[in-house]
């Protein structure tokens, strides 16, 4: 089953700014061998950190100016958000579990600490 | 009249530099009717999934793919092949394809070869999302770029010097310090 929703430019701000908790974004698409990679690996991740955070995301090939937006400049690129504010990022993650974990949760992590 | 029969769908990566060249000489290797319907994978995993249930949008930009009217589905070297037997420039080609040697069909191996050789070589020719290439491939390109550094190099040096010592190199001005 597919946890991850795709956001696009008409819904980013209402799924990602104007989300109530953590949201990760993977920026990435269909045609990246990195990206095919990955989604086994997300997809375990998303469903493993359901109940307290969203991964969504947004395909460049379709969304470009949000991919520029965000200076998005490889695929995958996770991009953290917390109350519509940017927290976070990582480029290309390893196709781990642990890596992808730590990739999407430790910037909401730290920026409760601060 | 009779409803036009279902023709055979060949999905391409259309992300992909070389994959679009391709799909181009499939287009216009069929000027009359059209005998193969060419289109680029898109961005859509449900629409994908409608042309076939058994196709995923990841799968479909793995490798080439060839969706036949009766359902079923050809990938890589095979779907090439298919696309030579059915284009009519390619057509005479469809015996030898399926000629068999000794239990194997020579032509159709070559052929899944050469499309197996394109794919890992991508990455050179100009695809960006085709990821990187197998370090085989890659060390041949880098000593065939060597290669042609080097000859280039060679000739410039080859190059008799009057040719350079008759250009007029005008004096560069001295700058004023600020």
């Amino acid at each position: 089953m597919n946890l991850i929703e795709t956001a696009t430019a008409a819904t980013f701000d209402t799924l990602v700014l104007h989300a109530d908790g953590p949201v990760a974004v993977e920026f990435m698409s269909y045609g990246c061998v990195h990206c095919r990679a990955i989604e086994p690996i997300v997809q375990e991740v998303a469903r493993s950190i359901a109940d307290r955070e969203r991964v969504l995301r947004v395909n460049v090939a379709v969304e470009g100016d949000l991919a520029a937006a965000y200076r998005v400049r490889v695929t995958p690129t996770f991009v953290m958000f917390l109350g519509g504010n940017e927290v976070g990022r990582a480029e290309g993650p390893q196709p781990q579990v642990a890596s992808v974990t730590a990739a999407v949760t430790n910037p909401f992590a730290l920026a409760a600490v601060r | 009249m009779q409803p036009a029969a279902p023709l055979p769908i060949l999905l391409y990566n259309g992300e992909c530099a070389v994959c679009i060249r391709v799909a181009a000489w499939v287009r216009a290797s069929e000027p009359g009717t059209p005998v193969i319907d060419v289109r680029p994978i898109g961005d859509d995993p449900e629409a994908i999934a409608q042309l076939h249930p058994g196709l995923d949008i990841w799968d479909a930009y793995e490798t080439v793919h060839l969706l036949m009217p009766d359902g079923s589905m050809k990938t890589g070297g095979a779907a090439v092949a298919e696309v030579l037997r059915r284009l009519p420039n390619t057509r005479w080609s469809s015996g030898l394809l399926n000629a068999h040697v000794g239990g194997i069909r020579p032509a159709a191996a070559l052929v899944d070869l050469g499309y197996n050789v394109l794919a890992d070589v991508r990455p050179l020719l100009g695809c960006a999302s085709c990821g990187s290439t197998n370090a085989a491939v890659r060390s041949v390109h880098e000593t065939l770029d060597w290669l042609g550094r080097t000859l280039r190099a060679e000739r410039r040096a080859l190059v008799p010097p009057f040719r350079s010592a008759s250009r007029h190199v005008p004096r560069l001005k001295q700058k004023t310090p600020v």
